[in-house]
């Protein structure tokens, strides 16, 4: 999510909002105008809350830039208490405008509860929000073109998720493709989380189906997704190719299958993340590994390659990583 | 009915013992058959019986050592009981090359890897189909339809039995489509279940979420012999696994009482889920709606409950059947936390005395 370039975007849209009519042209000058100093233009409680809970998004992150350097039990610690500062940053938007629905999202998720609890708080979530705004696929008939919709499509691509973490495959895959209807350009991705629901489904057509909708814009989660299928479905030959090529999509993707490393939880959503790199395969696998613990056998089957295990390891060394 | 190798041991030596009566006088085959149960006992080799035979003897020993004993042997006898069912298996193979269970029970404890079985198990199916078929047919035709009838059932056994542990690999690999269609072709070649295959597919069908076919697996139960109601501790789980999937929280908690009430007293096994060896001769002979059952049950359903992102290391479904439970019936809490670990229990106990001293 980028919060700054959104908060940007609703102050300069609820100014046009008070203004009336007011050209392309008009707009795109006042988009420049709000960039400038976007606090001059919260001007309400809605977007003061916004406001507070990118400060505080932002503030997280920065604090932990560093934190790569501590050992293990001081990471945990500093992580402990990034949290909880985030959290409090959560409650203060929320202080402001309670019905901050990024707020409510990245607090649920900070408070880091097993699948169970998150679904049914998120849920909980969904149901408030629901009786508050009516979803609008607007004039493009796509959501995500309005800056409001978008915290709604961050809480459903949440709520997917946190099945996927929970072992419900089917829920995942209908709540996805309620995203991908509500936003057809699926900017928030879920088509990702779909792809690896149906892998463990084993439902090729549904798969297929998908990939076809995407029209061969590959990425790490469809080919490790369909890796899996194949894989489970028996095939082994195809699945080898299909490990081929999730192997020769991404930097490092052997290593990041091969050696998966811990992955911040997404708050709110996925970050984004230049395509082909070795971030987007360490995404994909750490989205993918309550799947791939499913398949016993899968990852010895993979590091079986020579081809795969000498990309791995040849990463690991360039890189400096321990192999 | 699960298959028990015992009892099969002594059908197989009884249905030739038999054959080999002379026919048409009852009084002497009613005198000659309590001869039989001595002589299986004591003096089995005294006994007439076919390279075949005597390798399934050899299997069903095996069978016993492996899957009865040495799960609940200590560490020092556990290698002694492995090399001694290693011997039993390779010696029936030699007496009988096509000694399918011997075969596939030795495979079971050489292959590298559950994918490794998998693939040989899977590869073997046409050859077993086959072998057991002419087994069957080769069966003699000496005018009892019920020995006949029996004769045949016996031949065709080692096939299920390979059949049902593909399906069971299957499932354990993440393969739920060939579990599904393996299973399936047993159902239908035998639709009395002998081999119990449907608790395999219950779990297949939850893992694919397909509601749809769990339900008309449960319609198939009227045919299973010896008759058995849909209530199983391997379809209720896997009813169970489907109302969590589907976030149907009230109607998982109900089928969670009715299992519990089911296989009443036997709740302290949904908190510890203990997980157990799978039997290589074939899933463990135990009386139905024993607590025995519902260990096994909850066992294999561990595909299912070890599922999903969850730091107790339960998985998702396996914690949350753990804590309802315990909130449930606290007795049953108790008793699980008196079984498991005892070496923090018997610390406890130190601790306490020390106290008191």
């Amino acid at each position: 999510m980028n919060g700054r370039e959104e908060l940007v975007l609703r102050c300069a849209q609820r100014r046009r909002e008070k203004i009336g009519t007011l050209s392309d042209e008009g707009f795109a000058e006042l988009c420049l105008a709000v960039r400038e100093n976007p606090t001059a233009f919260v001007d309400s409680p809605e977007q003061a809350s916004f406001a507070t809970l990118v400060g505080a998004l932002d503030a997280f992150h920065r604090a932990g830039a560093d934190d790569d350097l501590l050992d293990d039990d001081e990471f945990r610690a500093a992580r402990e208490r990034r949290l909880q500062a985030l959290s409090a940053g959560c409650a203060q938007a929320l202080s402001q405008d309670d019905g901050c629905l990024d707020a409510q999202l990245v607090q649920t998720l900070a408070a880091e509860l097993n699948p169970d609890d998150r679904l049914d708080a998120l849920l909980q979530i969904e149901a408030k929000a629901d009786a508050a705004t009516e979803l609008s696929l607007g004039a493009t008939g796509d959501a995500w073109d309005d800056v409001f919709m978008r915290p709604q499509l961050r809480l459903w691509d949440a709520i997917a998720r946190t099945c996927l973490d929970g072992g419900r495959y089917r829920m995942a895959l209908e709540v996805s493709q309620g995203l991908m209807a509500a936003s057809p350009a699926d900017r928030v991705g879920g088509r990702l989380t779909a792809a690896l629901a149906l892998a463990r489904l084993e439902d090729e057509e549904g798969f297929n189906e998908l990939d076809a909708r995407l029209s061969g814009r590959e990425n790490s989660w469809l080919n490790l997704g369909r890796t899996i299928l194949l894989y489970k479905l028996g095939r082994m030959s195809a699945a080898r190719r299909a490990l081929r090529g999730y192997g020769e999509l991404c930097e490092g993707a052997a290593y990041a299958l091969l050696r998966p490393t811990f992955v911040e939880i997404y708050l709110p959503d996925r970050p984004e993340v230049p395509a082909g790199g070795f971030e987007e395969a360490t995404f994909a696998v750490h989205e993918a590994e309550p799947i791939i613990a499913d398949v016993p056998d899968f990852i010895g089957w993979a590091d079986g390659f020579p081809w795969f295990h000498a990309a791995g390891e040849s990463y690991a060394e360039a890189n400096g990583y321990d192999w | 009915m699960a298959y028990d190798p015992r009892r099969e041991d002594y059908q197989r030596l009884a249905l030739r013992y038999a054959q080999s009566l002379p026919k048409g006088d009852p009084v002497a085959a009613a005198k000659a058959f309590t001869d039989f149960g001595r002589r299986f006992a004591r003096d089995r080799d005294t006994l007439p019986q076919s390279d075949a035979d005597r390798a399934f003897h050899l299997v069903a020993v095996a069978a016993e050592v492996i899957d009865y004993q040495l799960p609940f042997s200590s560490e020092a006898k556990a290698d002694a009981l492995i090399a001694r069912g290693r011997d039993l298996l390779d010696e029936a193979v030699s007496l009988d090359p096509t000694c399918h269970d011997a075969i596939r029970m030795r495979a079971s404890r050489t292959n590298p890897s559950f994918d490794a079985q998998f693939a040989f198990l899977k590869e073997g199916v046409g050859e077993v189909y086959a072998s057991c078929q002419a087994a069957r047919a080769a069966v003699p035709d000496d005018g009892d339809d019920e020995r006949v009838a029996l004769g045949r059932d016996i031949a065709m056994r080692p096939y299920r039995r390979w059949m049902a542990a593909l399906a069971e690999e299957a499932l354990i690999c993440g393969r739920n489509r060939s579990s599904i269609e393996t299973g399936e072709r047993l159902l239908e070649q035998d639709p009395s279940d002998q081999a119990d295959v449907r608790f395999t597919l219950a779990l297949a069908y939850a893992k694919l979420e397909d509601q749809t076919s769990l339900d008309a697996l449960a319609k198939r139960y009227g045919a299973i012999v010896p008759p058995r109601a849909a209530d199983d501790a391997w379809i209720e789980l896997a009813r169970l696994a489907l109302a969590h999937k589907s976030h149907d929280m009230s109607l998982a908690r109900q089928l969670l009482e009715r299992l519990a009430n089911t296989y009443e007293g036997c709740a302290s096994a949904l908190i510890s889920q203990t997980e157990l060896p799978d039997g290589v001769f074939a899933r463990l002979a135990v009386p139905p709606y024993s607590e025995d059952e519902l260990i096994l049950a909850v066992s294999e359903a561990t595909v299912l409950l070890q599922e999903g992102d969850d730091k107790s290391g339960r998985g998702v479904l396996g914690s949350w059947i753990a804590r309802t439970t315990a909130k449930l019936y606290p007795e049953a809490l108790a008793e699980a936390q008196e079984l498991s670990n005892p070496y923090y229990q018997r610390e406890a106990k130190g601790h306490q005395g020390g106290d008191a001293s």
